[in-house]
């Protein structure tokens, strides 16, 4: 007789491997694997609600508005022209200036609009100054990954810890922060190191390729000036509130004498503010701006959630809790384990659904040891663990099929040549820093 | 088409949707496209002036300056038609005048562009002649690799009609690349 835990495994399995093959849109895999689970009575409603995790999807939700809202503007374009003449036509600093540029909006906003708006740019810099533009996309890709990695709101891995871990955005920035820079810099090293040579042109064509950028204009991106200056200051705003999410009530107190100095917002709660003000402000028309909420992506979300919570439910995450801890002595031990283990399977699997898949992991695991350096090592291996391979991360998608629609070939192997030791790299060196945070 | 490139089509329209269309469409506005990037050998251009070109704007000496090399030819017509309309209705005399005074202005105008030319880098010849403005230009741009051609060419610019008639139809009908200020 089949058991309901293994019923619920196999649901689990077949729904993340059609979310891997993607013959069926993800978010229809992972709706139908939930609904399996919900017709099965393995989730039922009373405990459905407490599963679908509010904060991540409400966080994705304004986030996405901010980001659609502010898109209209030519923001993103502006920021992508600028740079480009930043590099005054020398390859490098293209590769330098674009990586940095890229891993500091996706660090803030979400990585796709950040590739997807500035990957046509970098095709663009790359045709003009005639050298092969898969480099510049790969760095683009890594730098995206890596710069998610180093905020809250940079990669929606880190979204789904912070939510369902209740951690702060100014953990993430001085915890992951640091990891992320120094990934970052050696990451460039390593692109300086086996494509450096390969990145020279002569200073007549270097005085072309200025010349070519400073022919484009940055203010002809601007598509309203007035909307772009509310954008900026908004999401400026909004970066500030999420700096001061968990002390809000303190500063809040000085000038409203009736608010909680303990009170704190959610970083749900300040992306829907922010969404909130930049729509008021802006009178951007709301049935535009709500159409293009990715509603696919946030199903996505909601289904993986219930999927898990069916894991939860049928105690098949508690019996891997505890095979874990009695394999696992020490948190130096587990976080070594969470780190290599997220990192390659996000690799193979994508780092949301493993992500959504090992958050209850840890959560069980927090009756027997201190499972705070547990979400670090979490947040590094799924984040860092989206270079590893073609399709581990949204971002990485994004680039490659762009540079397959304009008919650059970049293969698995050539990803996962670059991605895999990137990925080993990185991993390495931020669990050494998260190594010396918590364990010395 | 291999697993792994209809894998990564499908992940990418699940992904993205129909943005990067509008990505593209937002980019296609101000990027040059591929057949825009190829920069055209050019050796001569022709400017042609007449009593309607008041003024050079700087941009154009800047523009122009960016083909190396290059020789602009600078021509002066005088409408043959006005000229013969003139000596017949009112007299052989005042058709003369009228001649001397448009030879007079286009000489001063052809000096005036052809100096401002000089001191932007870029040598010049001067010509002035008598004919049909449309047809000789045609004519002249064929052994030219560019035209300049006034937007003011041929008659006064209005509100309502910032280019002359006589400058779109010239336009329309050149084979050549053609710069319209």
């Amino acid at each position: 007789m089949i058991s309901v835990e293994i019923l619920a495994i196999v649901v689990f399995i077949i729904t993340y491997i059609l979310i891997i093959d993607e013959r069926i849109h993800r978010a229809v895999a992972a709706m139908a694997g939930a609904a399996v689970v919900v017709f099965l009575g393995i989730v039922p409603w009373e405990t459905l609600l407490h599963h679908l995790d509010l904060g991540t999807i409400l966080l994705l939700m304004g986030m996405m508005i901010i980001v659609n809202t502010a898109r209209n503007s030519g923001l993103f374009e502006y920021i992508a022209i600028r740079t480009a003449k930043l590099a005054r036509g020398s390859p490098l600093k293209v590769l330098i200036f674009f990586s940095i540029v890229t891993a500091v909006v996706s660090a803030f906003l979400d990585n796709v609009t950040t590739v997807l708006l500035l990957t046509p740019m970098l095709l663009y810099i790359a045709k003009v100054m005639r050298l092969n533009p898969v480099p510049f996309l790969l760095a683009e890709v890594l730098a995206s990954n890596v710069g998610g990695a180093g905020t809250l709101i940079g990669d929606p891995p880190n979204i789904m810890i912070a939510s369902s871990a209740g951690l702060t955005f100014n953990e993430f920035i001085t915890i992951m922060g640091p990891v992320a820079v120094v990934d970052l810099v050696i990451i460039l090293g390593i692109f300086i190191a086996v494509y450096g040579k390969s990145m020279k042109v002569d200073e007549h064509e270097r005085q072309i390729i200025v010349r070519t950028l400073d022919g484009l204009d940055e203010r002809a991106a601007i598509q309203d000036r007035v909307l772009f200056n509310k954008s900026i200051i908004t999401i400026a705003f909004v970066v500030f509130l999420f700096f001061i999410h968990s002390s809000i009530g303190q500063y809040l107190s000085l000038i409203i004498p009736f608010v909680d100095p303990a009170m704190t917002l959610e970083p749900a709660e300040v992306a829907l503010i922010g969404a909130a003000i930049l729509l008021f402000w802006s009178r951007e028309s709301p049935e535009l701006i709500f159409e293009k909420i990715e509603w696919p992506a946030l199903f996505f979300f909601g289904g993986l959630f219930i999927l898990v919570g069916a894991l939860v439910e049928t105690g098949v995450i508690a019996d891997i809790a505890s095979f874990m801890i009695s394999h696992v002595r020490t948190e130096g031990e587990a976080m070594i384990l969470i780190a290599w283990f997220s990192a390659f399977a996000s690799a193979i699997v994508d780092n949301i659904p493993l992500t959504a898949a090992l958050i209850p992991l840890i959560h069980d695991l927090s009756g027997t040891m201190d499972v705070y350096p547990l979400w670090w090592a979490l947040s590094l291996g799924a984040c860092m663990g989206g270079n590893g391979t073609a399709i581990a991360a949204s971002a990485n998608v994004v680039v490659l099929g762009i540079a397959e629609r304009e008919g650059i070939n970049i293969t698995f192997m050539d990803f996962l040549k670059i991605g895999m030791f990137v990925l080993v790299v990185t991993v390495a060196v931020g669990l050494g820093i998260l190594w010396l945070m918590f364990m010395v | 088409m291999g697993y792994y490139t209809s894998l990564i089509q499908r992940k990418f329209k699940d992904v993205v949707g129909k943005r990067y269309e509008s990505v593209l469409r937002e980019y296609g506005e101000f990027l040059l496209s591929e057949e825009e990037m190829v920069v055209p050998e050019i050796h001569s251009i022709l400017l042609p002036l007449d009593i309607f070109v008041k003024e050079i704007p700087p941009s154009l000496y800047e523009v122009l300056s960016a083909y190396e090399g290059a020789r602009v030819s600078l021509v002066y017509i005088t409408d043959a038609q006005v000229y013969s309309v003139i000596s017949e209705v009112l007299s052989a005399g005042a058709g003369e005048e009228f001649m001397r005074k448009k030879e007079e202005y286009g000489h001063v105008l052809l000096n005036q562009v052809s100096g401002e030319l000089a001191a932007a880098g870029i040598e010049s010849t001067q010509r002035m002649f008598t004919g049909h403005k449309g047809e000789d230009i045609e004519k002249l741009a064929s052994s030219h690799d560019l035209v300049a051609l006034a937007k003011s060419y041929g008659s006064e610019k209005t509100e309502h009609y910032p280019i002359s008639p006589l400058a779109i139809r010239i336009a329309q009908r050149l084979k050549k690349p053609t710069i319209l200020f």
